[in-house]
C-alpha cells in the first residue's frame, strides 16, 4: 500500500519527504521532516496509525493528516476524525482519487 | 468465616475524617454488634456517606460527557430520594430538605421535555449539595449541632427547577454563570442560543463510492463544532454505519447557527473531501426553531452523537458501582485489628519459640517436625490473611484528587486532567492514614505551582490542558506513589536564592547535585512561592508532607526537568509491622538487618581495605568504594571480632546509598515482628541506629538495625 500511494503521488509531481515501516518510526520522522501532509495507515506495528496521529497533533495541531482505512474500520476513523485527523480515505482506492484527495487538502 | 470466602468477596472501604474508622470485610454479620454508642446514627452516617462517595464519582464521571444520561438521572435521583428519607427519620431536617428539592430537580429531569438543560450548572448544584450534605454528616460525627442552614442552596435549586420549566432558562443560567465567575466559552452549551446572528440549513451530498458516508458526516459535524451551535442533523444518528446508506440516497441535511456569514461557512463546508454537492441557505430565526422542532430534541442530537460511546461507558461503569455497593460487607473496628495484628506477631514469635527451642536441640524427631512445619505453614497464612485483611485499596483516596483537581482549576481558571494509574495498589490502613494529607497537598502544588495557565502554556507549545499524573505501584516490598505533573517544573536558582535567604545551605553551591538542590524544599520552614494563594499557602509546605512520609517509614524523591514537569515520588514500605529479617552476632550483642536493605554479604580479603588519612576505614568491591562501619565499635561492644579475616561484611542499602557492616558473624534468617524500643530507653537517651527490636525463638532479645540512621550518622 505504501509503494502504491508513493507511485501515485510521485507520478503526479509531489515529493515523498520520507516513509516510515511503523507509527513510531513515523512519528519521529515527521518530528523531523515537517512534511506538508502525512498519509497515516490506521492498523500498524508497533503504533498504531491513531496514536501516531495523536503524537502528530499533539506536536503540531496544524498537521495536515490523511488516514488510509481499510472498509469496515468505522469505529477506528470515527476515533481518527475525534482526534483531529483532516480527512480519510477508503482502500481500496484508484490514483485519481488519492490525487484528488491530497490535492484538496492541501490547497486548504 | 473461611479464607476463601474472605478472599472473593473483600471490599474495603475507609473514611478517615470520622471518629469511627472502619474495614468492611466480607459477609455481613449484622453491623450492630461492631459499633458503641448509637447504631442507628452510625449506620445513617455510614450509609450517607456511601452514598455521597457514590454520587460524587458519578457526577465526575458524568461531568466529562457535559450530558446527563437516563441512568445518571436516574441514578441521582435514587440517591437523593434515599437520602431525603432516612435524613428525616433521622430528623436531620436541613440535609433532608435540600435533598428534597434535588429530588424535584431530577425528577422534573427524569420526567423530559425540559428545554436548555445546562448540564455543568446542574453539576454544580449537585457538587454544592454533596458539600453541605457533607458538612453536615461532619457535624454529626463530632457530636455538633447539625443544623446547618441550606436555604439559599434550595431557593438556588427551585428557582433553576422553575425557570426551565417556564422555558426562561437561557437568560438566568446565562446571569448565574456571570455571578459565579465561570467562562462560558464553551460552543457547545446551550445558553448562547439567541446570540448568534445567523442560521444555516445545508444539504450534503458526497461522492459516489466514497464509503463510511455516516463518518464523514460525523467528521462534517465535529469540524462544525468549532464555529457553530445548536447543531441538528438529518439523519440523526451517525454513529450507526447505516445510516450511510441512507445519506447515499438522500443527502445529509444539517441545521446550525453561527457567528459566522454565508462566505465563511460555505468555505468552511467546501473544504469537505469527497463533496458532490453542496446546497447552502441562510435561515432566520423561527424558520431555524420551526425546522429543529417537531423533528428530534435538539439536545439529543447535538449530545448524542459526541457522547453515545461515552454515555454507554458510564453507564457500564454505573452499573458496577451499584452491583459493588450491594456486597455483603462486614464493619470491624480498627483496633480490634490492631490488637488481631498484634497477637499474629505474639504468635509468630511464639511459633519460633517452640520449634527452635533449645530442649529440642540435637534429638530426632520426625514428627515432630512434620507438625512443626505444619505449624509454619499455618502460621503464615494466618499472619498473610490478617495482613490483607488491614489492606486497603488506594481508590477511594485517588478519587477524592478527581474533586480536587476540577474545583482548583475551575477557581484558578487552569486547564488540567487527572490521569490515575494503579488505583487498586493496597496499602496498609495505617499508611493510608498518613498518606492522604500529603497526598491532597502535593496534587494542589502540582496545579498551583506546576500547571501553568492555558495561555502560557499554548504559547509555550504544550497541550492547552495540563496533566497530572497519579500513579501507584508496589515494587518488591515497598509501594511508589508518584505525583506527576506537566507544568513548569522547579526552579533551581530559585530554590537556591531562598535557601540562601534563609541561611539554610550546608555546602557550597556549586558542590549541589540537582536532587540535593530540589531536597532543600522537604527541609522544614521552607517555601518558594512568594504570593500565598488560598490553595497551596496553608503555611504547611512539603516539610510536613516529608514529615508524614518519614513518620511511617517512608522517604520522598524529587525529580524535576525545567519546563516539562516535576514528578515526587513517595516510597513507603508495604507494612510496617512484621519483616523478614537477618540475624547478625556481635560479641554477646544480636542485631537483625531487615533483608530487604541487605545487598550481599561476604568475608573481606585484606588487600581490599584501605584506611584514609582520617583513619576512616574502606572496602573496594567490584571497582566501587564502599565506607565500613565496626558495628562493634559502633555500639561499643567489647568482646567483637576486630580482625576482618575472621569477621563478615554485609552490604547494607537505603535510599540508593550503601553502606559495609562489619559483624561477627550472621545467624541466619526469619521473621520478625518488629517492636519499638521501651519508652524508657528512648527517653534516656536517643538511641541512633536502632529501629526497634525484636524477640527471637529462644527468647534473647534481638536490635534491629536502621540502616538509614546509620549511613547519615
Amino acid at each position: 500500500m505504501r509503494m502504491k500511494i508513493k507511485l501515485a503521488l510521485e507520478k503526479a509531481g509531489y515529493e515523498i519527504a520520507g516513509e516510515a515501516e511503523n507509527g513510531l518510526d513515523g512519528v519521529s520522522q515527521f518530528k523531523l521532516l515537517r512534511p506538508d501532509l502525512v498519509t497515516l495507515d490506521i492498523t500498524m506495528p508497533v503504533m498504531s496509525g491513531i496514536e501516531a496521529l495523536r503524537e502528530i497533533k499533539k506536536f503540531d495541531r496544524d498537521a495536515k493528516v490523511l488516514m488510509v482505512s481499510a472498509m469496515g474500520q468505522e469505529e477506528i476513523v470515527r476515533e481518527a476524525v475525534l482526534s483531529g485527523a483532516n480527512n480519510f480515505i477508503v482502500k481500496p482506492f484508484s490514483d485519481e482519487r488519492l490525487i484528488q484527495t491530497v490535492e484538496k487538502l492541501l490547497s486548504i | 468465616m473461611t479464607f476463601k470466602s474472605l478472599l472473593t468477596t473483600k471490599s474495603y472501604c475507609i473514611d478517615r475524617n470520622s471518629g469511627f474508622s472502619v474495614v468492611h470485610i466480607g459477609r455481613c454479620l449484622g453491623m450492630s454488634d461492631f459499633f458503641s454508642g448509637e447504631p442507628l446514627l452510625d449506620m445513617y452516617l455510614f450509609e450517607t456517606e456511601q452514598l455521597l462517595e457514590q454520587l460524587e464519582q458519578l457526577m465526575l464521571d458524568n461531568e466529562k460527557t457535559e450530558a446527563f444520561g437516563k441512568e445518571t438521572i436516574n441514578e441521582v435521583f435514587r440517591i437523593m430520594h434515599t437520602i431525603k428519607g432516612s435524613s428525616a427519620m433521622m430528623a436531620f431536617n436541613a440535609v433532608s430538605s435540600l435533598a428534597h428539592s434535588m429530588e424535584d430537580l431530577f425528577s422534573a429531569m427524569r420526567s423530559g421535555g425540559l428545554s436548555g438543560l445546562d448540564g455543568s450548572y446542574v453539576a454544580d448544584l449537585v457538587f454544592k449539595c454533596i458539600d453541605f450534605i457533607k458538612q453536615e454528616i461532619n457535624k454529626a460525627k463530632t457530636g455538633e449541632y447539625a443544623e446547618g442552614d441550606p436555604s439559599a442552596l434550595i431557593l438556588e435549586i427551585n428557582e433553576y427547577l422553575n425557570a426551565l420549566q417556564s422555558g426562561f432558562v437561557n437568560s438566568l443560567s446565562m446571569g448565574v454563570r456571570a455571578e459565579s465567575g465561570i467562562n462560558a466559552e464553551n460552543g457547545t452549551s446551550t445558553d448562547g442560543l439567541s446570540m448568534l446572528k445567523h442560521a444555516y440549513r445545508a444539504v450534503l451530498h458526497f461522492e459516489d463510492g466514497c464509503e463510511m458516508e455516516s463518518i464523514r458526516a460525523y467528521a462534517v459535524v465535529h469540524h462544525l463544532k468549532d464555529v457553530a451551535t445548536d447543531i441538528w442533523h438529518m439523519p440523526a444518528n451517525l454513529t450507526d454505519n447505516r445510516t450511510s446508506e441512507e445519506i447515499r440516497k438522500n443527502g445529509f441535511l444539517v441545521a446550525f447557527r453561527s457567528d459566522l456569514d454565508y462566505a465563511a461557512i460555505q468555505e468552511i463546508l467546501m473544504q469537505t473531501l469527497f463533496l458532490r454537492d453542496l446546497s447552502l441557505t441562510e435561515l432566520d430565526g423561527p424558520m431555524f426553531e420551526q425546522l429543529i422542532q417537531g423533528k428530534v430534541h435538539l439536545n439529543e442530537s447535538a449530545e448524542s452523537l459526541s457522547n453515545d460511546v461515552r454515555k454507554d461507558e458510564n453507564a457500564a461503569k454505573a452499573e458496577q458501582h451499584l452491583t459493588s455497593g450491594r456486597k455483603n460487607i462486614l464493619s470491624v473496628d480498627v483496633s480490634k485489628l490492631d490488637k488481631l495484628m498484634d497477637l499474629v506477631g505474639e504468635m509468630v514469635i511464639a511459633e519460633a519459640m517452640v520449634v527452635q527451642n533449645p530442649d529440642l536441640a540435637g534429638m530426632e524427631l520426625d514428627n515432630f517436625q512434620k507438625a512443626a512445619q505444619r505449624l509454619d505453614k499455618i502460621t503464615r497464612e494466618i499472619q498473610d490473611m490478617v495482613m490483607s485483611v488491614r489492606m486497603v485499596s488506594l481508590a477511594p483516596v485517588f478519587q477524592k484528587m478527581k474533586r480536587i483537581v476540577r474545583d482548583m482549576c475551575k477557581k484558578l481558571g487552569k486547564e488540567a486532567r487527572l490521569v490515575i494509574a494503579g488505583e487498586d495498589t493496597e496499602v496498609d490502613k495505617n499508611i493510608i492514614e498518613h498518606i492522604s494529607d500529603p497526598l491532597i497537598h502535593m496534587v494542589r502544588n502540582a496545579i498551583d505551582h506546576g500547571i501553568e495557565p492555558p495561555r502560557e502554556r499554548v504559547a509555550l507549545g504544550k497541550d492547552r490542558c495540563g496533566t497530572v499524573t497519579l500513579e501507584a505501584r508496589s515494587a518488591g516490598s515497598d509501594v511508589l506513589i508518584i505525583v506527576r505533573d506537566d507544568g513548569r517544573g522547579l526552579d533551581k536558582a530559585r530554590i537556591l536564592q531562598k535557601a540562601r535567604e534563609k541561611g539554610m545551605l550546608y555546602k557550597p553551591e556549586s558542590e549541589m547535585s540537582d536532587r540535593e538542590i530540589f531536597n532543600l524544599i522537604l527541609q522544614p520552614g521552607f517555601s518558594t512561592n512568594d504570593s500565598i494563594t488560598e490553595y497551596s499557602g496553608r503555611g504547611v509546605g512539603m516539610d510536613v508532607v516529608a514529615g508524614n512520609i518519614e513518620a511511617i517509614g517512608g522517604s520522598v524523591i524529587l525529580e524535576s526537568m525545567r519546563g516539562s514537569g516535576t514528578s515526587i515520588t513517595l516510597k513507603i514500605p508495604l507494612t510496617l509491622a512484621i519483616v523478614d529479617g537477618m540475624n547478625l552476632r556481635v560479641g554477646r550483642s544480636l542485631f537483625t538487618l531487615p533483608t530487604i536493605s541487605i545487598r550481599e554479604s561476604f568475608r573481606p580479603k585484606p588487600e581490599d581495605i584501605f584506611t584514609d588519612p582520617e583513619g576512616n576505614e574502606m572496602i573496594m568491591v567490584r571497582g566501587e568504594i564502599y565506607p565500613i562501619l565496626r558495628l562493634h565499635r559502633y555500639f561499643k561492644i567489647p568482646a567483637g571480632i576486630s580482625d576482618f579475616a575472621e569477621g563478615i561484611i554485609i552490604v547494607a542499602e537505603h535510599d540508593e546509598k550503601r553502606i559495609c557492616l562489619f559483624a561477627d558473624e550472621l545467624l541466619g534468617q526469619q521473621q520478625i515482628v518488629v517492636k519499638t524500643l521501651p519508652k524508657y530507653i528512648r527517653d534516656f537517651r536517643k538511641v541512633k541506629g536502632l529501629a526497634g527490636c525484636t524477640l527471637l525463638g529462644d527468647g534473647n532479645i534481638s536490635l534491629i538495625l536502621d540502616v538509614g540512621g546509620l549511613i547519615n550518622d
